[in-house]
């Protein structure tokens, strides 16, 4: 792939206007308030938009291209099954508890309806997988860019680093925002183009049923066992391991995508965010999925549109986006889709880092370090916090380049902490029995079943490292099924230790448990305003798309 | 500077500059190739409309502010 100068100056103006706009806002950053939560006065807009585009990084992107050209529209379940229903329960059932709570991150949440131990376990894990996924999203650009452009991997790490020092630091979490929402638009609009050029030249719908293996155009069909379907996964692992599981315990929980709700101006727009946020989601397959598709039917057409073999000679699929933006896009427009690529990485990256240094400096910092220093010392502390935040993010592209399986162990890692964490959470706000001390232990050992399991079983030659008992049909089904051990287990746990401890009074879980807040008294409200019926609306879209694609 | 810190202006500004970089190409390009031009011109003018509009929807805004 060779660019013209026409494509450097795109991504030039890219980087000159991500670069200003962390300038611009720094006027407005006084505290670390402001700095850190953005003051609680960001538009409805632009955190529905930022809600979804905090999740619209590397791995969205090119991730999601490589399970089309994969699995086929079955990789529609990450958003029909899973992102549309949590982020409606989120809007609808747990934004109330954040926003009300006035908790400035989920750890200071769980101090409140906890106590400080189960804070602590979360925010420190937080911090650290946020500061590598960060590293990770920094190290897989600048593989990209030097595999499709040539360029030289140091350059792209400290290039692509200090532009998102630079605006996250002066601009704090706004800038991030105001930077996501462009990127929003940018990555939409960068690989549309894309989709209509793929389609045109595949033939069409019709050129996409012809040429694709029927087996993967569908969303249903075959789920009666895993291995009646290019996923490997039956209906119970989908509907329960990632539809319930995953799905609420990312979306729900995982401080990074619900920062972007709780910065609302206030609970309506607050609940509002992740709902309306999750029409754009719902269609996002076009952008997203739909080009790995395209692929394979070019494949069968043409030639030069097969895909690389990586290092252990396998099929490449994360190389799908690459390979259809060399083949498609002539330079001008191939700029404009470089540029959304480099732009997807850094949004991932940039919400890593604001959601670390919130946390850091909320949680950890002011909880056990300094308590009652003055807005201006979290200030300092917090743009500190976002400079070192970027300098391990650098250290860890270094490891992960030298050594390639920390970057599987560690996103391992993170799926043992997210999967059983819903489990508390789904608890702490819904059985106002649920104690401390079963919060905790509940936390911890989901987290080591999520561990034993992954020991205990293999797909895809991974796991297994205890001894082999049972063989996944694919690596997604593992995900999906040690994900709802881990909840189980956290779940069983939490109940049991709650049954022998002493829960905390009532009084005090007033605005943190579902049974103990008073209810929202505003049925006269407009019907775009009112949550629930937003919910709705969108779950019945999401149904109706479930059956056109059945 | 103040209509900078509103995202719409900025969006705006940027998808109207991308639009005329790539209808500047499609003119001033090297080769004028037909086939490769034509999504150029497209999605130019398609990023410049975008940007326009949001520009005009910035503006808006602050008239209805006031």
């Amino acid at each position: 792939m060779k660019l013209a100068s026409i494509d450097y100056t795109i991504i030039a103006v890219y980087f000159l206007f991500v670069v200003t706009i962390g300038y611009v806002l720094k006027k407005k950053i006084k505290t670390g308030n402001d700095f850190l939560m953005s003051n609680r006065n960001i538009p409805l807009w632009i955190t529905s938009l930022a809600f979804i585009s905090a999740n619209l990084g590397a791995q969205e992107v090119l991730g999601m291209a490589a399970n089309g050209a994969k699995y086929g529209f079955y990789t529609v379940h990450f958003y029909w099954m899973g992102a549309a229903l949590a982020m409606i329960f989120l809007g609808v059932f747990m934004m109330p508890f954040y926003y009300g709570s006035k908790a400035r991150s989920v750890p200071e949440y769980l101090a409140m309806r906890f106590d400080e131990k189960t804070r602590g376990f979360n925010a420190m894990t937080f911090a650290v997988m946020t500061v590598f996924s960060s590293g990770i999203s920094l190290y897989a650009l600048a593989m990209l860019l030097n595999i499709i452009l040539g360029w030289d991997f140091n350059v792209s790490v400290l290039l692509a680093a200090g532009i998102v020092l630079i605006y996250t630091f002066l601009g704090g979490l706004t800038s991030a925002v105001y930077n996501e929402v462009l990127q929003f638009f940018l990555i939409v609009l960068g690989i549309a183009p894309l989709v209509y050029l793929g389609m045109e030249k595949a033939g069409g719908w019709q050129g996409i049923i012809h040429n694709v293996d029927d087996a993967k155009l569908h969303v249903w069909k075959g789920m009666a066992h895993a291995a009646t379907n290019p996923m490997g996964v039956d209906a119970f692992s989908l509907v329960f391991g990632l539809g319930f599981v995953l799905a609420f315990g990312y979306w729900c929980t995982d401080f990074l995508v619900v920062q972007r709700a709780m910065i609302s101006k206030n609970l309506n727009a607050a609940q509002r965010t992740p709902i309306i946020a999750s029409v754009p989601k719902i269609f996002m397959p076009l952008i997203v999925i739909l080009p790995g598709i395209i692929l394979l039917a070019l494949q069968k057409q043409f030639p030069g549109f097969a895909l690389p073999v990586n290092a252990n000679g396998q099929t490449d699929y994360n190389m799908a986006m690459p390979v259809l933006l060399s083949k498609l896009y002539p330079n001008g427009i191939l700029g404009v889709g470089i540029t959304a690529l480099i732009a997807s990485f850094m949004s991932g990256m940039a919400g890593n880092v604001t959601a670390f240094n919130t946390v850091f400096t909320f949680d950890i910092y002011q909880s056990y370090i300094r308590k009652h220093a003055s807005e201006k010392h979290y200030l300092y502390v917090g743009k500190t916090t976002t400079i070192i935040g970027i300098l391990i993010s650098i250290a860890t592209a270094y490891i992960a380049r030298s050594f390639n399986s920390i970057m599987d162990l560690l996103q391992l890692v993170f799926s043992f902490v997210n999967a059983p964490l819903f489990a508390t959470f789904f608890l702490g706000m819904f059985w106002k029995r649920t104690t401390s001390n079963g919060a905790f232990y509940g936390l911890l050992s989901g987290t080591a079943a999520a561990a034993l399991a992954h020991g205990l079983t293999t797909a895809e030659g991974k796991g297994g490292w205890i001894t082999n008992l049972h063989t996944f049909y694919s690596g997604t089904s593992q995900a999906f099924n040690i994900a709802g051990i881990a909840f189980i287990v956290c779940f069983i746990v939490t109940v049991m230790v709650s049954r022998f401890t002493e829960p905390k009074p009532e009084s005090s879980l007033v605005g943190l448990v579902y049974s103990l807040t008073p209810k929202q008294k505003d049925k006269s409200r407009i019907w775009y305003k009112n949550p629930l019926i937003l919910g709705i609306g969108v779950l019945i879209i999401t149904i109706v798309l479930n059956i056109i694609f059945y | 500077m103040k209509k900078l810190s509103d995202l719409r202006f900025v969006i705006g500004i940027f998808f109207t500059i991308i639009g005329l970089l790539l209808i500047a190409w499609c003119v001033a390009g090297p080769g004028g190739r037909a086939m490769d031009s034509e999504i150029n011109w497209r999605a130019g003018f398609g990023f410049f409309v975008f940007g326009g509009l949001m520009v005009f929807l910035s503006f808006r805004n602050s008239i209805s502010e006031k």
